[in-house]
């Protein structure tokens, strides 16, 4: 391993898909990475080595410095109690955490609510700002089926258009978090690789401007 | 359960690592005793209260109760331990100190993470001249240089760079923290939110730029010499400024940059700040600074302070220990104990062999790579 190259610890599935097309638009050529496979490790990204992983394992790559960088969303930063440094929004994958539950739900009821969730740690940070003591139940997918089953009075979620939860006859009670995908960086590798991580950052940042302005176009 | 497992986050060191980490402790020991420093030792167990004011960011303490109902931790720093020590007892000052221990911090789990660290340190006591911070950067630049054979990047701060200059910019305090714990954990989208409502103040270029106010010295400080900074600001720089000069004159080769972006170690510290890493290490080597209100927690009365932490078990990571020379066990009858004893003291890598039969010692001596040397037959080896 070349311990000179910069590692970046991209998360895989959609977060990947999104950020693909505008790391080629910072002139970062990702072939490799589309005509995948099966493959999970890309040295020949130049000046890059890419490797790809499930959100919480970006966050942990990075905590031990077994990368340099990583690209995830701010949902798992926030669970995960990230402490590296978030140098750039990269503004995809936007969605948003909200408090939803079935249509006769009542968030003022005077009781100890049961809350389902993937996120337990965002869960209980939002219930202790409104000051309210929850029992969280952990749920790892289709986190709807929670209130629907009777498991939990409520779920805490992402949505990125609220679709799957109406769908579910599901009411949205109250809106959290904003969500989007983030270019974080291992506090030490900033130290000792400075100007090739900005290069990137400012490449990418370069990226998103462009973008912006010809959607306003 | 099975009663042989240990608890998550330690390990057992032996073989290569355990010799390196000797190696690293005997070099720190012989290298502070020679320049008169004393060794301290305090407890692994302390009362909480006497880590009120440390900050364990992610970790979390060992706590137990003991017989009073007090509660009792696993120090998780050896720093405010000798300041306990110091408060209790009448040391005259100044002094300087200097300990190698174990501590201890809770990391997430299952993260891969060790939760006992080896930590060697120095404090100086009662100094407020800056000679204390040049001692510290001599130390560091020759420990490292004799520890890794390599010179490493010392980075110097101020502690009080952050608020000296968010003062300035507004009264609000609650802004001023938000806007300095976005920019320690360069969480730069919140950052620039959070800086956007001075867009139309002079200062608003230096507030951009100060997330990557640093690295090499003379290009941080041409770009601060463009803004207009408050008198207490200059003159606090003018003291780094002294440092690095001082550094460049007296340790030509040693490498060494600024960092006005980052959160002091400690809420602690007050003045210098100063940091040692290499190019390949995970975390940084080397980190202290002054603190010159470190007493404050236990007593009215306080001292200037000067100290550092070094982090053994990170150094052990970065060493490959040499291979020594091959061993020689000596294979003897308990009659010759005298012999195999003359003979121990003539070999520089001998060890005796307690096996009962010669071919026992033969497998003794296969297991640790050794020679076998027959003091029961002809003294040779084989």
């Amino acid at each position: 391993m070349n311990k000179n190259r910069i590692k970046i610890a991209l998360t895989k599935g959609r977060v990947e898909k999104q950020v693909v097309p505008l790391l080629e638009r910072a002139g970062i050529n990702c072939d490799q990475i589309r005509q995948k496979k099966r493959r999970l490790i890309f040295d020949s990204v130049q000046p890059y080595e890419f490797i790809l992983a499930k959100g919480p394992d970006v966050t942990t790559f990075l905590e031990r410095g077994a990368a340099d960088i990583g690209i995830v969303g701010s949902d798992i930063l926030v669970e995960h109690h990230s402490t590296q440094y978030e140098l750039l929004d990269l503004k995809t994958g936007q969605c948003q955490f909200v408090l939803a539950s079935t249509k006769d739900f009542d968030p003022d009821e005077p009781k100890r609510k049961i809350i389902g969730t993937k996120y337990p740690n965002i869960t209980k940070k939002y219930f202790d700002s409104l000051g309210q003591d929850v029992e969280i139940i952990k749920i790892e997918g289709s986190v709807e089926l929670a209130p629907l089953t009777g498991l939990a009075d409520a779920i805490v979620d992402i949505t990125e258009t609220g679709t799957t939860i109406k769908e579910n006859n599901l009411k949205i009670y109250n809106y959290l978090d904003k969500v989007s995908t983030r270019l974080v960086v291992n506090r030490m590798s900033l130290k000792q690789h400075p100007e090739e991580i900005y290069s990137l950052v400012d490449k990418l940042e370069g990226a998103i401007k462009n973008e912006n302005l010809s959607k306003e176009y | 359960m099975k009663n042989n497992l240990l608890p998550l986050g330690t390990r057992d060191e032996f073989g290569r690592r355990a010799v390196a980490k000797q190696k690293i402790i005997s070099v720190i020991q012989r290298h502070l005793n020679q320049r008169g420093f004393s060794v301290i030792s305090t407890p692994l167990l302390e009362k909480q209260e006497v880590f009120d004011q440390y900050q364990l960011g992610n970790y979390q303490m060992y706590r137990f109760l003991d017989s009073e109902g007090d509660t009792i931790v696993l120090r998780p720093d050896m720093t405010l331990p000798i300041a306990r020590f110091l408060s209790s007892t009448n040391i005259p000052l100044p002094q300087k100190f200097f300990y190698v221990g174990d501590i201890f911090r809770i990391s997430r789990r299952l993260s891969g993470s060790y939760n006992q660290l080896t930590q060697a340190g120095i404090e100086l006591i009662g100094y407020d001249s800056m000679k204390a911070e040049l001692e510290c950067l001599t130390i560091i630049s020759q420990l490292s240089q004799e520890l890794l054979k390599k010179s490493i990047e010392i980075e110097l701060g101020i502690a009080d760079f952050a608020p000296t200059l968010l003062k300035f910019l507004t009264t609000d305090k609650r802004l001023q923290d938000q806007i300095a714990q976005a920019l320690y954990d360069k969480n730069i989208p919140e950052y620039s939110k959070l800086i956007q409502q001075y867009s139309d103040l002079p200062q608003y270029q230096l507030l951009k730029k100060w997330p990557r106010l640093f690295g090499d010295p003379t290009t941080v400080f041409a770009e601060l010499n463009k803004f207009d900074l408050s008198f207490e600001l200059e003159s606090k720089i003018a003291d780094l400024k002294k440092i690095i000069t001082w550094i460049k004159k007296i340790m030509p080769e040693q490498n060494v940059s600024v960092d006005l972006s980052s959160r002091a170690p400690q809420s602690y510290y007050t003045g210098l700040t100063f940091r040692g890493f290499y190019q390949d290490g995970n975390d940084y080597l080397f980190s202290g600074g002054r603190y010159d209100k470190l007493l404050a927690n236990f007593q009215d009365q306080t001292e200037p302070a000067v100290g550092m932490g070094i982090d053994v078990d990170m150094i052990a990571d970065l060493i490959v220990p040499v291979d020594k020379s091959k061993k020689v066990m000596i294979y003897f009858d308990k009659d010759q104990w005298q012999e195999a004893e003359a003979k121990l003291k003539e070999l520089p890598d001998g060890m005796l062999s307690l096996s009962e039969t010669k071919a026992d010692a033969q497998i003794e001596a296969k297991n640790s790579n050794a020679t076998l040397l027959d003091l029961t037959g002809d003294d040779k080896l084989e």
